[in-house]
């Protein structure tokens, strides 16, 4: 795609012709580096530790669950290992995950800038995170802690005997890592946009991203003062918490809510986002309905923030509080439906094709939608009654944060791959492990919804005997879905290191970002990109029209 | 950011800073009940504006700049706002051994159920 | 000393020109301020929640604080943001030594409330203010009385660290006149200016609620 409209080269920069990969090999070029794309890529493999790790976790979990006794690990450690699972898994990989690999790495190629805003507080962030994560491990050494990842008063700050201090330290440390990735977008998309590049030019990838940010840069904040005052109680009991002493436990989960919910969409706005980039590039037509998506993703973030009593109807919440929580919990469904519709809309008289990052994404917008109805079930404060503390919230939540987060983060990974590392990844072994992982997924946890349903409850290391057969299920599934992880693990790396050489825009997309080399050169651009129309101008017959 | 205020305009903002403070502190004396308090945080809230809008130069800045300030202060209200939602609605059944001023500003009632 | 730093200053690589930089500048220090807020937020919940639950301990509690000492430092800080604002203004119109007086009056004023602040911790520390450290207060508000200085402590502790950090940046910069331009200074100046003017925001909150409660008694 040769750029047709004016460009300007930048006067008395250095410019490097060299991918970014290419500039410096040493471990000081990389540990140092100020490249947002270097950053994206230490991102990547701290994230991706951190996922087996947790995911280690939950596969002792899947393990002591295929029978009803408890015959693997005690109560204790059991409590412990799905509290690993969760602060691992939200904190070190699911918040990070897409904004800060693929965010960090995209979002100044798509503004066609050179850098983000502030290329040394991204690397400080990097290094808090793993800071955080050191602190994390430390706990797991240390004999791990049984809050459970939400950590609810009175039992983390006045019975639990286990390391809630640490635990608590380094999740307040990696929150501060998600606020200064948030700031930095922030300020990214607002001043370093490229000439001709307006807001509703913009890549729905960057605003979800953009809106991801303002959800970070507002919410952790709340969090990190709450877990503050959680280790403060543990160790002066004054009782801000404690009702003996005039203090309220609820009032520790509305501050841990108020985050929490925002936090999860952290996890999928970022995914949408992707998807909306996958989509229109392999049905070969632009977005449907795309200021409505662009609205649609803010819609979400700010109704997001209203919504966080809906995990606290049976708290001893008010009851008007309840009504209130619940009808706008059904209210924030409205805006991801309209992104399915549109989503599908897409589709429609499309020329598609299936990659794997098409079967990705095509399997997050149909597993997002299960996921969000059964979210529906579960604002219905009538049925949360019945529903809350069972698999049947462990099923929803899963198929929203794994059914669809991972697997647009999966599918997202494979669509930039050649971008990132410079070439192409086996496209059959793509599409096996999308399979396999989508058929894993299914099966671990549909599952789960009907065990719920009838009445299992969740955190339990044993169970009634009459739902042995479904966690069976459950734990096979679980088998198949690490088996379908392991796949990428394994060819993605052998792409980087011999995959066949990929061209600037070898799925013909209209991005910013494959305007130039892959792997880009250190500044991104050798010219000033200069815009000339909005995103996804692809044509279902015909070449696309790129966006500069 | 072109635009440098005059010594003047600083100075009377501080003044006039100086005389909300005078205001305050002069009103906690008069018993005024609920209206002590909405009185200090509406003057807490005008002095916080004057220093946004003159020290912090925020008459000045762009839209993304006023956004960012206007977010903050929003969503400290939507979480103090449906939290009390909740802390206000709520039916309290006190426990005997809670003493008098000390929950919700009511006596402890005999057991009731 | 160094050698004098280039008259012409340019923009960091990512930047197309320094206005771009000082815009950006601007926009990520708002923006930082803004999760400032909300790491105080907590703080506020939790004392509405106890203003409102345990009003008559809240209001009996800040009885014991030192009115005088509060109103004292609420002025001086709000003098504070008037030197730090002129200090800014000078800078902006390249006035070297007047920049510098100024913003060494600003961080004067800021250790004289730390000081005053410290006094106060003493006093209330000695009268068994200081929960956790041998607390106590009448029986039927001890509770409340707990929390109330709990937050109490917390929040102008909180609050002392942030105008601590704003001193030293106060300090820095008045250093650095030496070797840098004033006018170059200003953009700098003009962030650490916000940051100044924060802190002062938050205490113009912490004051009335933490000093002013039924004053009237």
């Amino acid at each position: 795609m040769s750029a047709t409209a004016a460009d300007e080269v930048r006067p008395d920069k250095v410019l490097h012709e060299e991918s970014y990969l290419r500039e410096g090999f040493t471990l000081r070029s990389w540990l140092l580096t100020r490249d947002h794309k270097r950053i994206a890529l230490l991102y990547m493999i701290s994230v991706t530790g951190f996922f087996f790790l947790g995911g280690s976790a939950a596969a002792l979990m899947r393990l002591e669950l295929l029978t009803p006794q408890g015959d693997v690990v005690d109560a204790e450690t059991y409590n412990k290992l799905f509290t690993a699972h969760g602060v691992i898994m939200v904190w070190f990989f699911l918040i990070p995950s897409i904004p800060a690999t693929l965010g960090n790495f995209l979002i100044p190629l798509m503004i066609g800038a050179r850098e983000v805003a502030f290329p040394r507080l991204n690397l400080a962030s990097w290094y808090i995170y793993t800071l955080g994560g050191l602190f994390v491990v430390a706990t797991l050494i240390a004999g791990g802690v049984d809050t459970g990842w939400t950590f609810y008063t009175p039992f983390s700050t006045l019975f639990s005997n286990t390391h809630v201090i640490l635990a608590a330290a380094g999740v307040f440390v990696v929150g501060f890592s998600s606020i200064l990735t948030g700031l930095n977008f922030i300020v990214t998309v607002h001043r370093l946009r490229t000439p001709g590049l307006t807001w509703f030019r913009l890549p729905l990838f960057v605003w979800a991203n953009y809106a991801t940010s303002i959800i970070l840069v507002l919410a952790t904040p709340v969090l990190a003062m709450t877990l503050s005052l959680i280790v403060f109680e543990r160790i002066t009991h004054i009782g801000i918490f404690d009702p003996a002493l005039g203090g309220d436990p609820l009032l520790f989960q509305h501050l841990f809510w108020f985050y929490s919910h925002p936090a999860v969409y952290i996890m999928v706005l970022p995914a949408m986002g992707v998807a909306s980039e996958i989509i229109p590039c392999f049905a070969r037509r632009p977005v449907y309905g795309y200021r409505m998506m662009a609205y649609a993703i803010f819609g979400i973030a700010l109704i997001g923030f209203l919504v966080w009593g809906h995990h606290m109807f049976v708290s001893g919440q008010s009851a008007y509080a309840s009504i209130a929580f619940s009808l706008l919990s059904f209210i924030v469904a409205i805006p991801s439906a309209i992104k399915v519709f549109n989503w599908t809309a897409t589709l429609y008289k499309g020329s598609i094709t299936l990659p794997a990052p098409m079967l990705y994404t095509l399997g997050f917008v149909g597993l997002f939608t299960v996921g969000g109805l059964t979210g529906l079930f579960l604002a219905a404060t009538a049925l949360d009654v019945h529903l809350t503390d069972t698999y049947f919230v462990v099923a929803h939540f899963h198929y929203i944060m794994v059914g669809g987060t991972v697997m647009a983060y999966l599918g997202g990974l494979h669509f930039w791959w050649p971008k990132i590392v410079g070439r192409m990844y086996p496209e059959n072994w793509g599409r096996i492990a999308a399979v396999t992982i989508f058929i894993g997924f299914n099966l671990t946890f549909f599952p789960q919804y009907l065990l719920g349903a009838w009445g299992m409850p969740r955190r339990y290391h044993e169970y009634a005997p009459e739902y042995q057969l479904l966690n069976v299920f459950s734990s096979c599934g679980a088998a198949i879905l690490t088996l379908g992880y392991l796949l990428p693990l394994f060819y993605l790396v052998w792409a980087m290191l011999r995959g066949p050489r990929a061209p600037a825009n070898p799925w013909g997309a209209t991005g910013l970002e494959w305007q130039t080399p892959s792997p880009p050169p250190k500044e991104n651009f050798s010219h000033t990109p200069r815009v000339v129309r909005g995103p996804y101008v692809y044509h279902p017959n015909g070449p696309a029209e790129p966006q500069a | 950011m072109n635009t440098i205020p005059p010594v003047r305009t600083l100075v009377l903002v501080w003044v006039s800073l100086l005389i909300w403070l005078a205001l305050t502190t002069a009103t906690s004396y008069l018993h005024l009940g609920l209206g002590n308090t909405l009185i200090n945080l509406v003057i807490a809230a005008i002095k916080l504006a004057l220093i946004a809008w003159f020290f912090m130069h925020l008459r000045h800045s762009d839209a993304a700049v006023r956004l960012a300030a206007g977010a903050a202060v929003l969503f400290l209200f939507f979480l103090a706002f449906l939290s009390f939602s909740d802390f206000l609605t709520r039916s309290v059944l006190v426990a005997p051994w809670q003493g008098a001023d000390n929950f919700i500003g009511q006596p402890a009632q005999e057991a009731a159920h | 000393m160094s050698a004098p730093a280039p008259a012409i200053e340019e923009a960091s690589e990512q930047f197309e020109s320094i206005e771009q930089q000082r815009a950006a500048a601007e926009l990520g220090m708002w923006v930082f301020l803004a999760t400032e807020l909300m790491f105080f937020a907590p703080l506020f919940l939790g004392y509405s929640y106890g203003r409102w639950a345990l009003g008559a301990s809240f209001a009996a509690a800040s009885g014991h604080t030192d009115v005088v000492i509060g109103t004292a430092n609420t002025a001086i800080l709000l003098t504070s943001s008037l030197f730090m604002a002129l200090a800014l203004r000078a800078a902006q119109l390249g006035q070297q030594r007047a920049t510098r007086a100024l913003l060494l009056i600003t961080a004067a004023l800021g250790m004289t409330f730390l000081a005053l602040k410290g006094l106060e911790y003493y006093d209330e520390w000695r009268e068994h203010l200081v929960p956790w450290l041998d607390f106590r207060f009448e029986p039927r508000y001890v509770h409340g009385a707990a929390l109330f200085y709990f937050l109490y402590f917390g929040m102008t502790g909180l609050h002392a660290v942030h105008l601590t950090i704003g001193i030293g940046i106060a300090c820095v910069f008045a250093l650095r006149l030496r070797w840098y331009a004033a006018k170059r200074l200003s953009r700098q100046i003009e962030i650490g200016a916000l940051y100044w003017h924060f802190v002062d925001g938050i205490w113009v909150f912490l004051y009335p609620i933490l000093y002013l409660v039924e004053r009237h008694g």
